[in-house]
């Protein structure tokens, strides 16, 4: 084994070794004594671990999985369809006389109208526009997010759709500026995304940190690192803002929490990476965060 | 049975002084807190010095941290609320036996804690101790929570006659919250809860008793 030219891939040897487990997460172990964990990659080559004449190949078996593709549409098509129930008043969930009736309130199908067409661009950026990695999640970890993110939806859709919802306290101006800002992160968001499609799909295996392009929704990049979830943000902000609804607002924030997380992590590992990279980007709050 | 004076010393005690509670059991909790600490960071030496290294250390410390951790939280939480939201805000329980009954059993379990800790911190814990601390509980912990639970549930006509701590519909946030199904799904999360904790201490005094040499250190 040692004196063949040939460099053995790790595919090859993981599809010996499929009839072991469904799914198996790969590391080697650095110490002879333990197992450290470090993960390892389709792409590598034997020949080229750090290891002796005999390597030693630890394997987990990771459970149940689903490719990132399934989990995000898993995680979207919840919220897409409960909003929806909530907006028709489909009957018992509020009381008989209001079920199948409509509110009077205009904001309410605007809001249904903004919350659909984020889901739905997330359907599609899914399907067409996303080059996910080929990692896959648990599946307990999958069902603990869509149970968060199709229960919040309920809890605000009931909300915005209820009988005795109030409208925005300043009217159309409140309302009129939100979907504006909306509007703008949307597009914004969108923009972010096809930007970082096509850093990858250039083909050359040099990696590059994403830069401002043409397209003005882009020179957010000139201040963050994850411009994306700063669209994201603002988008939620807006339709809280809109929607003037409490629940919105606490779930605008606990997402503000988490997709900050995200972007503190791949702002360091950005910096890691490239010693090129602009001092002036922030990870996802321009100049702040 | 309770006497109407013992219903009279509580009641007395919530009336007159809600602080000497609340302050009396945050001290009690630092310690423990301090105490466990104590515990990871000795946990983490040992590794270190076993593997030679930092990487890994983590994983030794792991499940102990994340037990600890997540029943602190727990208990902790569960006693607070139990003191504020229910028994110090809704006078008609003050005179509840389910009081004395929860009250009773977080006091001597927490004597015996607070003892194990400590002998253990001065490496020097009588067997005696050990063994309360992973014997009483099978009393105690059922004890607890059914005063507890019982002290909810006197809770519930009141709260829903008063509309305590909810907020209805309409208002300029378009937000409601109903303390009374508030207070049920607490209920209901016992169900789960409990039994796992009690179980796993179970299991931790099958180990911990079950051998016969005496250990001078915390797991």
């Amino acid at each position: 084994m040692v004196d063949n030219p040939e460099p053995i891939f790790f595919t090859v040897i993981k599809t010996f070794s499929a009839s072991i487990s469904e799914e198996a997460e790969f590391v080697y172990s650095h110490f002879s004594s333990s197992s450290e964990e470090k993960s390892l990659r389709d792409d590598e080559i034997l020949q080229s671990l750090p290891v002796g004449t005999t390597a030693t190949m630890y394997f987990r078996d990771l459970g149940p999985q689903l490719g990132w593709t399934m989990v995000f549409l898993a995680e979207c098509i919840g919220p897409l369809l409960t909003y929806l129930l909530f907006y028709f008043r489909v009957p018992y969930i509020y009381s008989h006389r209001y079920a199948f009736t409509s509110s009077p309130h205009p904001v309410v199908i605007l809001a249904c109208a903004c919350h659909t067409f984020h889901y739905m661009k997330r359907l599609i950026e899914t399907i067409f526009v996303h080059r996910f990695s080929h990692g896959t999640m648990p599946l307990r970890t999958i069902v603990r997010n869509c149970a968060y993110y199709w229960g919040f939806s309920a809890w605000l859709a009931y909300y915005i759709n209820h009988p005795l919802y109030t409208p925005p306290s300043y009217g159309e101006i409140q309302i009129n500026y939100a979907l504006v800002m909306f509007v703008i992160c949307e597009l914004g968001n969108f923009s972010i995304h096809l930007t970082l499609n096509n850093i990858r799909g250039d083909g050359s295996r040099a990696r590059r940190f994403p830069v401002p392009t043409k397209n003005p929704f882009t020179w957010l990049f000139f201040f963050v690192s994850c411009p994306n979830y700063t669209y994201e943000v603002g988008a939620w902000v807006s339709f809280s803002i809109m929607t003037q609804c409490l629940p919105v607002a606490l779930y605008t924030l606990l997402g503000f929490i988490q997709m900050s997380i995200w972007a503190k992590g791949k702002h360091r590992a950005y910096i890691r990476e490239f010693k090129d990279y602009p001092s002036l980007r922030m990870a996802i709050i321009p100049l702040i965060l | 049975m309770l006497s109407k004076a013992a219903h009279g010393d509580v009641a007395a005690k919530k009336k007159k002084g809600p602080g000497a509670l609340a302050t009396a059991y945050l001290v009690i909790y630092n310690v423990v807190m301090t105490a466990g600490w104590l515990v990871i960071a000795v946990g983490l030496v040992r590794a270190y010095l076993a593997r030679g290294s930092y990487h890994g250390l983590y994983y030794s410390i792991e499940k102990p941290l994340k037990f600890f951790q997540t029943g602190a939280i727990l208990e902790v939480l569960s006693r607070v609320f139990l003191t504020w939201a229910v028994t110090h805000s809704v006078r008609e329980v003050q005179s509840e036996d389910s009081v004395l009954l929860f009250v009773t059993a977080w006091t001597v379990t927490e004597i015996i804690r607070y003892s194990f800790y400590t002998f253990s911190l001065l490496n020097h814990l009588p067997y005696l101790i050990k063994w309360a601390r992973y014997t009483f509980f099978i009393v105690l912990y059922p004890m607890g929570v059914t005063g507890e639970l019982l002290t909810i549930y006197a809770a519930l006509p009141y709260v829903q006659k008063t509309g305590l701590y909810s907020v209805t519909l309409p208002n300029k946030y378009n937000f409601s919250f109903d303390y009374y199904t508030f207070l049920i799904l607490i209920m209901i999360s016992y169900i789960p809860l409990f039994p796992q904790l009690y179980f796993h201490m179970i299991r931790q005094r099958k180990k911990v008793l079950g051998h016969a040499e005496d250990y001078s250190k915390v797991e």
